[in-house]
């Protein structure tokens, strides 16, 4: 079979919106402005978000440096060695971080932040269809979150709305935001640890 | 009626006795593109088994070269015995002879799963490949954030294969009752697939098999019941063109010049649905092949 090619992935890529995303999330976004505009892409993000990023960027930071004394990541057939690294990773993280609680990254400020955007979103045009995505990716019930724990192995990811992300700061690769009962919290997808959260904004 | 009597096919014949339903409604033609796909089927149950275990007996009459994994690959534990239970033992003949899983993650898949080298994605959540003359997208469609929407959209317009297939786990039209459609998901991905002209769509985790009319001139698959199932899910839409909901199945695609051969079977071996789609743009249309499965022929 000629012309095959190996997978080219999301990697290498400097990430910018293109002329039909701007569009649609314009669409999207449209029905927000009046509510939320700092939340808007392309406009002055609000000092909370600014603040928000600074902080993910120190975390990655030290997730990377402590990635850096482990074994390179790698593709492998090895199950046992993918999950044997991503233990490895989560315990010097809580060793780096044995102090770190809740509202270190989500700070009261922030959070307030965040659960206006949240709540814009589904209380805004475009509601049900926020709670239709999340619905639809068979939402986690209630689970006692803590920084640092572990995201159970058995428990689905959440769908997080489209539209909600379009919304909230970009994040770096390794971290995400995951919607878990009502609560919002920001995981690291390698160590698969929950970083920080804000109790109670999904409803 | 042509449904109803497959559907008690299904339903009345034995897994081991239906070694006979290889009919193959494809036509295998030389150097065309031949893959399979299969969503939601890591349960380790043994649904899942029978599946594998049919989709190798009809490898033997289609050649298969590669698997899409349409997402949900490895429900609940993720334990090395886990991978092993619910992956490399039902699929080791297929990964024995050589042929290439492409995953999609879905909702119950672990995010690392992309470092599992069986699983081709080469540490990235979301990718590209091309197969011949069919270039493949594969998204995460758990976490469709404006990183991946640009790449997207950057990686869209620079395929210059002849066909654009794109696949990921939410399916954006669905007749199923349990999901339905991910409708939101299609407000952001649709004006792109029409933009950037993708040509079908294949997803899951709705646990049924469907085909949907074309959408702005897509096609889109709906294959989540290659280990779970819902049976009896299906409901009327005006959307749906052909559905089965009453066991396991996978899809097995031909892609030849302009055209595209698929088929749908069951757990048991019957074909539940098989068609061609022709190429939009392309020339004139070849004649139909033939086929004792009874091809569908699609505008």
């Amino acid at each position: 079979m000629a012309g095959n090619s190996a997978p080219i992935g999301e990697r290498g890529h400097a990430m910018r919106p293109g002329p039909t995303l701007r569009a649609v999330a314009f669409l999207i976004v449209s029905p927000l402005v009046a509510r939320a505009p700092q939340a808007v892409p392309g406009s002055q993000e609000p000092p909370a978000f600014q603040e928000f990023r600074q902080r993910v960027e120190q975390y990655v930071q030290l997730q990377q440096a402590l990635q850096s004394s482990l074994p390179g990541l790698r593709t492998t057939k090895l199950r046992k060695e993918i999950i044997e690294r991503r233990q490895a990773l989560a315990k010097k993280i809580r060793e780096a971080r044995p102090n770190a609680k809740q509202g270190d990254i989500f700070t009261p400020e922030i959070g307030e932040q965040f659960r206006r955007v949240i709540q814009s979103e589904f209380q805004g045009s475009n509601g049900p269809n926020v709670r239709k995505t999340i619905q639809q990716g068979e939402p986690v019930g209630h689970l006692r979150l803590t920084v640092n724990g572990a995201y159970p192995e058995n428990v689905p990811r959440t769908t997080v709305p489209p539209a909600l992300l379009l919304h909230l700061p970009q994040l770096p690769k390794e971290v995400a935001y995951r919607l878990i009962g009502h609560d919002f919290a920001l995981q690291d997808i390698e160590a698969r640890l929950i970083i920080d959260f804000i109790r109670g904004p999904i409803f | 009626m042509r449904r109803l009597i497959l559907v008690l096919a299904a339903l009345l014949t034995p897994p081991t006795l239906s070694l006979r339903a290889q009919d193959i409604a494809l036509p295998v033609k030389p150097d065309s593109v031949r893959f399979a796909a299969i969503g939601d089927m890591g349960t380790g149950g043994r649904e899942q088994y029978d599946v594998a275990q049919r989709m190798v007996e009809y490898r033997r009459k289609f050649p298969f070269d590669f698997v899409i994994m349409l997402g949900d690959n490895i429900y609940a534990g993720k334990s090395p015995n886990d991978l092993a239970k619910k992956f490399e033992i039902p699929y080791k003949p297929l990964l024995d002879a050589g042929v290439q899983f492409y995953a999609a993650l879905g909702n119950h898949d672990d995010t690392n799963e992309r470092f599992y080298k069986f699983f081709n994605m080469n540490g990235q959540l979301y990718y590209t490949f091309q197969k011949g003359n069919a270039r493949f997208f594969v998204l995460d469609t758990n976490y469709m954030d404006p990183k991946q929407l640009a790449w997207l959209e950057k990686e869209l317009p620079r395929a210059g294969a002849d066909w654009k297939i794109c696949y990921f786990h939410h399916p954006l039209y669905s007749s199923g009752a349990f999901h339905s459609s991910s409708t939101e998901l299609r407000l952001l991905l649709e004006p792109l697939f029409v933009k950037y002209g993708i040509h079908v769509v294949f997803a899951g985790h709705e646990h049924v098999y469907e085909r949907v009319k074309p959408q702005k001139g897509i096609y889109y698959f709906t294959e989540g019941a290659s280990g779970e199932l819902r049976a009896g899910n299906l409901q009327p839409t005006d959307f749906k063109a052909a559905g089965f909901d009453q066991d396991r199945s996978f899809l097995l695609i031909e892609i030849s010049g302009d055209e595209l051969y698929f088929q749908a079977i069951s757990r048991t071996g019957v074909t539940v649905d098989a068609g061609t789609i022709r190429r939009p743009g392309a020339g004139p249309p070849r004649p139909p092949p033939t086929s004792a499965a009874g091809l569908v022929r699609l505008p």
